[in-house]
Formats: C-alpha cells, sequence, structure tokens
C-alpha cells in the first residue's frame, strides 16, 4: 500500500514533467461527466424501482401482482380503511409513535448532551454503551427483551413494545443530537450563569434551544425508524399491539395481495414526504 | 449544580483559560444519568440475562433448567444445521457489503462534490428512502418484482429468453441482491461523509502532476477515503450477519441464514437457550470481523501516512 501511493507520483513527475493535463476538451469533460452520471443513475433506478413496483402494483383492479397491472383502481386503498385489523395496526403504530417520540427526545438531549459536549472521565465509554444498541443484531435485541419480559409478563403488551423501541431508538437519537451539542459555544451557557442562571435553567433556556435542529432531526429520525421497525417487534408484539409492518410482516407470510401493497404505498409516501421537508428545513445530511 | 461551583472560584484566571472553566471536570455527568440507567435496565440487562439462558441446560420439551452448562454451545458449532448457518451468513455478508461499497462509490462522490441543487435533492431523496421505508416494505417489493407474473419475468418472457416464469423467489441470488438493496443505503452515507473531506486541491494537484482519472482515484482518492470505506463495509457486514426479516420474506425460512435459524429456535421450536446461544456466536464472531478489519484499516492508513 505505501509503495504503490507514494512511488507512482514521483516516477510520473519525472518521466512526463509536463503534460498539459489543465484543461481536458469538451468532449473529454462530457464523457467524464457520464462517467459519473450513468452508475449514479443506475444506482438510483435500482434502489427505487422495487419501491415503485409496489406503488403501482397497489392500483391494480384484479387480485393479482401481474406486471404491469390490467387496470386501475383504488379498490385496495378501499379495503385497507374498512379493515379492522388494518386500522387497528395502523393505529397502534400511531399511538407508539406518539409516546415513543417525547420520551426519546428527552432522553436523547440528555445523552446527547453529555457525550457531544460533556467534559468528564469516561465520556467516550458513555458514548460507547449508549451507540452499543446498534452494534447487536436485531434478532438478538427481539429474542433478549422477549426472554426479560417473560420474567415481567410485559410480552404483547404495549408497555412493552413501547421499551422495546425506545432501545432501537434511542442510539441514533444520541448519535444525532450529540453532533448538535458538539457545535454548541461553551460561553454562551457560562454568560448565562454569570447573569445569574442556575444551571438547570441555563440548560433548559439556552442550551436546549440551541440544540433545536439536532432536537428536531432526531426526533424525525425516530418516528421514522420507529414507524417501520420490525426484527425486534416481532419478538415482543402481541397480536392486539401489532404494529402496522409487524401486520405486513405476518400477511407477506401467508398470502400475497395488493392490498398489502396499498399500506405499503402509504407507508412509502409519508417516508418520502418525512425526508423531504427533512432535508429542506434541518438539512438532516449534516448528521448522517 | 455541584458543576458549577468549582468554576466560581479562581475568578482572575477566567478570561485566559475558558476551556478548564466551562464547568469544571464534569460538564454533562449529571444528565448523562437518566439515559444510562435507561440504557443499563432496558439493553444491558436484558443482554446478561440472554447470556445466563444461553448457559442453562435444557429438558426434553427445551424447557430451560437450573444449573450452567456450554452444551448449548457446542450444539451449536457442531450441527452442521447451526454452524452452517453463520458460514453461510459470514459469506452472504461479505458478498453484500463488497457490493454495496462498489455500488455507493459513484452515488457517494455525487453526493459528496456536487453543489446544492434540485437533483441533487432527488438523489438523495431516492438514496434516503429506502432507508427510511420499513424493511418489510421492500422486501415485499422484491417479493412482487421476482414472483411469477412479475416484472423480471414478464420482460424476460417477452424478449423470447423463457417460455415458463423462472421460480426467481426461493433462490439465494434474489435473497442477496434484496439484502443489498436493503442495506446499501448504509454505505451511501458512511462513504459521503468521508468523501466530503477529500480536500479539490489535492485532486487538482495529483492532475497537475500528470496522473490521469484512472491514477488519480487509484493512488489518492481511494487511500483517503479508506476510512469511509471502512466504516460504510462494517455497518453494512454488522447489519448483513443478523438480517432475518428480508431473507424471510424473500426466500423464505428455509434461507440457511443465521438470523433465521435464531429465530426458529426461539419461535419457532422454542428453544430458548439455544437460540441465545447461537445468537452469542453471531455477535462474537461479527464483532471479531470488524475488529480484525479496523485494525488492518489503521495499520493501512498508517503506512499510507508514513
Amino acid at each position: 500500500m505505501a509503495e504503490t501511493t507514494s512511488s507512482p507520483t514521483s516516477a510520473s513527475t519525472a518521466v512526463r514533467p509536463s503534460r498539459p493535463s489543465r484543461a481536458p476538451s469538451p468532449v473529454g469533460r462530457r464523457v467524464r461527466r457520464a462517467a459519473v452520471a450513468i452508475p449514479v443513475l443506475l444506482v438510483c433506478a435500482f434502489l427505487v424501482l422495487p419501491l415503485l413496483v409496489v406503488a403501482i402494483s397497489s392500483f391494480a383492479d384484479r387480485n393479482s401482482f401481474a406486471f404491469p397491472p390490467s387496470g386501475v383502481s383504488l379498490r385496495w386503498y378501499g379495503v385497507v380503511f374498512s379493515s379492522d385489523a388494518w386500522l387497528a395496526a395502523l393505529a397502534s403504530s400511531g399511538r407508539l409513535l406518539l409516546v415513543v417520540v417525547p420520551i426519546v427526545v428527552v432522553l436523547g438531549v440528555l445523552g446527547g448532551y453529555a457525550v457531544g459536549a460533556g467534559r468528564f472521565p469516561g465520556r467516550q465509554a458513555l458514548a460507547v454503551v449508549f451507540l452499543s444498541p446498534i452494534m447487536v443484531p436485531g434478532v438478538m435485541l427481539g429474542l433478549a427483551l422477549l426472554h426479560q419480559m417473560q420474567g415481567l409478563g410485559l410480552v404483547g403488551s404495549n408497555a412493552g413494545l413501547v421499551l422495546a423501541h425506545l432501545v432501537v431508538t434511542l442510539p441514533f437519537a444520541i448519535r444525532v443530537i450529540a453532533v448538535s451539542a458538539a457545535a454548541l459555544d461553551p460561553r454562551l451557557v457560562r454568560a448565562a450563569q454569570a447573569l445569574g442562571a442556575s444551571p438547570w435553567r441555563a440548560f433548559l433556556t439556552v442550551t436546549v434551544p440551541l440544540l433545536r435542529p439536532g432536537i428536531v432531526a432526531a426526533g424525525f429520525l425516530a418516528a421514522v425508524i420507529s414507524l417501520g421497525e420490525v426484527a425486534v417487534s416481532v419478538f415482543v408484539a402481541g397480536a392486539r399491539s401489532a404494529t402496522a409492518p409487524v401486520l405486513i410482516y405476518s400477511a407477506v407470510q401467508v398470502q400475497l395481495e395488493p392490498t398489502i401493497a396499498a399500506i405499503s404505498t402509504l407507508m412509502l409516501l409519508a417516508a418520502v414526504v418525512v425526508i423531504a421537508v427533512l432535508d429542506r428545513t434541518v438539512r438532516i445530511s449534516r448528521f448522517v | 449544580m455541584t458543576t458549577a461551583a468549582p468554576a466560581r472560584t479562581p475568578a482572575p484566571a477566567r478570561r485566559w483559560r475558558p476551556r478548564a472553566l466551562t464547568g469544571g471536570r464534569a460538564t454533562g455527568l449529571i444528565p448523562a444519568v437518566v439515559p444510562a440507567v435507561f440504557v443499563v435496565v432496558a439493553f444491558l440487562v436484558p443482554l446478561a440475562g440472554l447470556l445466563v439462558l444461553s448457559l442453562r441446560p435444557t429438558d426434553s420439551l427445551n424447557i430451560p433448567l437450573d444449573g450452567f452448562t456450554l452444551d448449548q454451545y457446542r450444539q451449536v458449532l457442531t450441527t452442521p444445521y447451526l454452524s452452517g448457518s453463520l458460514t453461510e451468513s459470514l459469506s452472504l455478508a461479505v458478498r453484500v457489503s463488497l457490493t454495496c461499497l462498489v455500488l455507493a462509490f459513484p452515488v457517494a462522490w455525487y453526493l459528496a462534490r456536487t453543489p446544492s441543487g434540485w437533483r441533487k435533492t432527488v438523489v438523495f431523496t431516492i438514496t434516503l428512502s429506502p432507508l427510511l421505508t420499513s424493511e418489510v416494505v421492500r422486501s415485499f417489493g422484491w417479493r412482487v418484482v421476482m414472483s411469477g407474473e412479475g416484472p423480471v419475468n414478464r420482460t424476460l418472457q417477452a424478449l423470447g429468453l423463457i417460455d415458463a416464469s423462472l421460480p426467481l423467489l426461493r433462490s439465494p441470488w434474489t435473497v442477496f441482491l434484496a439484502v443489498v438493496h436493503v442495506l446499501l443505503p448504509f454505505a451511501i452515507i458512511a462513504l459521503t461523509a468521508s468523501l466530503k473531506g477529500i480536500d479539490d486541491a489535492v485532486l487538482r494537484a495529483s492532475a497537475d502532476l500528470g496522473a490521469g482519472a484512472v491514477r488519480t482515484f487509484r493512488s489518492v482518492v481511494l487511500p483517503l477515503a479508506t476510512p469511509g470505506l471502512v466504516a460504510g463495509g462494517v455497518i453494512v457486514f454488522s447489519l448483513a450477519m443478523g438480517i432475518y426479516v428480508t431473507p424471510l420474506l424473500v426466500g423464505g425460512a428455509n434461507q440457511p441464514l443465521a438470523g433465521l435459524r435464531v429465530r426458529d429456535e426461539a419461535l419457532v421450536t422454542f428453544n430458548q437457550p439455544r437460540a441465545a446461544a447461537l445468537s452469542f456466536v453471531l455477535l462474537i464472531v461479527t464483532l471479531a470481523v470488524v475488529g480484525i478489519a479496523t485494525a488492518l484499516s489503521r495499520l493501512a492508513d498508517r503506512s499510507n501516512r508514513g
């Protein structure tokens, strides 16, 4: 590695010291631009096509996945909105979101501030502990939580599902907020304290408002992750508390029907709207 | 409350040593307590419980008994059904991470080096929307794409390449493709972050010294992108090692992958101690590979600089 990186440059300068490489011809530039654009387009097509196929099949008029569909209808959306099971699952996902996001934002602000702006021995170790749930496979986390909750009688309960989603989303929230917190100017907090604010008041009235972009991004990220979570939820969700993705998970294993495509399209739409809004408002690309 | 107290006493030095005075030696320690307690209670304790469970012997109905034994681990390592799934997962994860890095590079390059504009927003949304879409939705997409009357089979038939539909769904290659699709955004994110850090001046210098595009890529861009490649590879690899939802939904329950076997042992055959042991072996293998890859990249990085 070392030789290949250092020697060729010096060798080339010795052999061809004055090659006019400054201004490539228009044709050369166009070829070079295409060399970048074509792979980008292909990869984007690869990423989008399966999702597009789902969206198109959700408008099929018959109960089949023949592609392209023979006609267009909204009947599968009608089925979703008149089915108790799907509506219950959507409601369960929504309720979960309303509970999980506020809690994870509070925990994330505390943890992200400690990791990003804190100065104390063991900060790095704490950061590793906070992020460690990401390193554990979902199937393992699900099994661990299932085993623990069996002892406590929480399997299938809403509380168990909330706990599982908190564990899954917290590392992401902490990471995003820590990035914001690392850019904080400590002099502002000191100014507030010099003017007589208690540390707690300075935290609430100076630090938290300054962290707002990170907090918004963390909240949306947690919401989106919680909306789509399956791997862990499958272990701890009961029949009553099944979320929309868990219901899709079971339905796909039994039989494919365009109803699943319709509900998937609805979730897809929500994700695209969220991400476009996020990129425009808080420029989430900074955090990932 | 205690954090502010020591900062107040050495008032004269305050102006000159701001860093030391931002709140004493324990800024942020108090806020850390609540999330730390949560992570211990909701994550580390269940994980420890799983470790204990994996050391339990079982009776004939797979009910865990008291006592400690390494029998579950012996079973995991000697039963081909289980140990084979580990090597199969390892092979899938290696193939998936290499493929993801190759596919992610051009997109990350574009995202990192193009000024903002609507085109970039579109590419950014496209690359991230799969990440923010549930894994079940994306897997379901591949089910539809690869089904008997799906677009792939229809296209091949229209081109006259095949007569009857191919059974694409059970193929391990379909699973591979779907897993690449699910994990590719992670590689793109990690690579974009590292490619952003490459200075344009370095690339211009390389061109001025006579290096062509290929040589600049090989001896300037690639070494500088190594940290991002390793970071992206590590993320994709660890996620691929434990993946089970996508293989299950796309390829069915018979796919020989470790994540699926853990799920089967836990939820189908109800042998939780064995599932626990298998998941710990899976975690250890994953962490070992990640550790080796990180160490190697540090070495390479050091010799690049030296």
